[in-house]
């Protein structure tokens, strides 16, 4: 039996129980914060279910807060949401906004920054 | 978020990508790593040798679905918006469990149950997700009494097809857009079916 399969049942589990993401991952993410000993099926269902919420919620304001060319979601509309919204500042650090190398070379060049460890 | 993943050594600045993150200065590989792997997210860049715990993340393939899903119907999304969502999805589950713990240690209890989820969201700004969330719970609840009460009938015959992932998403979708716009969760219908439920 590959890890393949196992996904596929807890994803085939999942969707019966209308969600669409697979709750082995979820509590496996879960597990990864310190000090969490256990989690009862209830409060896994429901996290489960909130990520999804969770995607749909990120996923739709980022789009109407300014669809990049044609139509697409960009990075950088995430980027911005994250940005602008209270609820998303959590995200803050993890979604840093871009730059190209060579402007980040350039802005290196005028300001040599002396940067703190973060 | 600890540096051990980022650089600000511009001699490892040519290495890889075209894109490196403003102020935090994370570099940004080029691979396009299609495989779905626990790990499913960009392994090109050296820097990174050890995968820490928090480096999982739900398969892309269903990510982006849900976004698909939420999103009008022409809008089409970018390779790194999804990773980036994909990253979000992981940060948002920590953010829940680590405030639910800390409530659940409060309270000195070893188990996360429910009530600490709903709680925690409740605290960090997820409110609007706490009504329709219970209401799902309860609908769950009920499929499986009945499922119980029946005796091995299948629920899903009873309450047919109502429920599919894609109903879901546009219904979770304009759930979520009726609150962002008027703070208003409309009541909710057919919600969860059980089917086997084994975790």
């Amino acid at each position: 039996m590959s890890g393949n399969n196992v996904e596929e049942n807890a994803n085939h589990a999942s969707n019966s129980k209308g969600i669409s993401l697979p709750m082995t991952r979820v509590k496996l993410i879960m597990k990864s914060s310190p000090d969490v000993s256990s989690i009862n099926q209830e409060a896994l269902l429901l996290t489960t279910k909130a990520t999804e919420l969770f995607v749909q919620h990120l996923a739709l304001s980022s789009f109407n807060n300014g669809p990049g060319k044609d139509q697409t979601l960009l990075y950088s509309d995430l980027a911005n949401t994250v940005e602008e919204k209270e609820t998303f500042q959590f995200l803050t650090d993890i979604l840093p906004k871009k730059i190209l190398v060579r402007d980040y070379l350039k802005l290196l060049e005028e300001n040599p920054i002396e940067e703190a460890d973060n | 978020m600890d540096g051990d993943s980022s650089t600000t050594d511009a001699s490892q600045l040519g290495m890889s990508g075209e894109y490196m993150a403003g102020s935090h200065y994370v570099l940004q590989s080029q691979d396009d790593d299609g495989d779905e792997s626990l790990h499913d997210h960009e392994e090109g860049n050296g820097s990174k040798e050890n995968f820490r715990e928090q480096d999982i993340y739900l398969p892309i393939a269903n990510v982006a679905r849900i976004m698909k899903n939420a999103v009008p119907q022409t809008g089409k999304i970018a390779k790194d918006a999804k990773e980036c969502v994909q990253e979000c999805v992981s940060e948002f589950i920590s953010f829940i469990t680590s405030e639910a713990s800390e409530r659940c240690h409060q309270e000195k209890r070893k188990t996360i149950n429910g009530e600490d989820i709903l709680f925690a969201m409740s605290t960090l700004g997820f409110d609007m997700y706490v009504e329709p969330l219970k209401l799902y719970l309860q609908k769950f609840r009920e499929a499986m009494k009945g499922e119980k009460g029946i005796g091995g009938v299948s629920v899903t015959e009873g309450l047919g097809e109502e429920l599919t992932d894609d109903s879901f998403g546009k219904w979770g979708a304009s759930i979520l857009i009726e609150s962002i716009n008027r703070r208003y969760l409309p009541p909710l219908v057919g919600l969860g079916h059980g089917g086997e439920f084994g975790i």
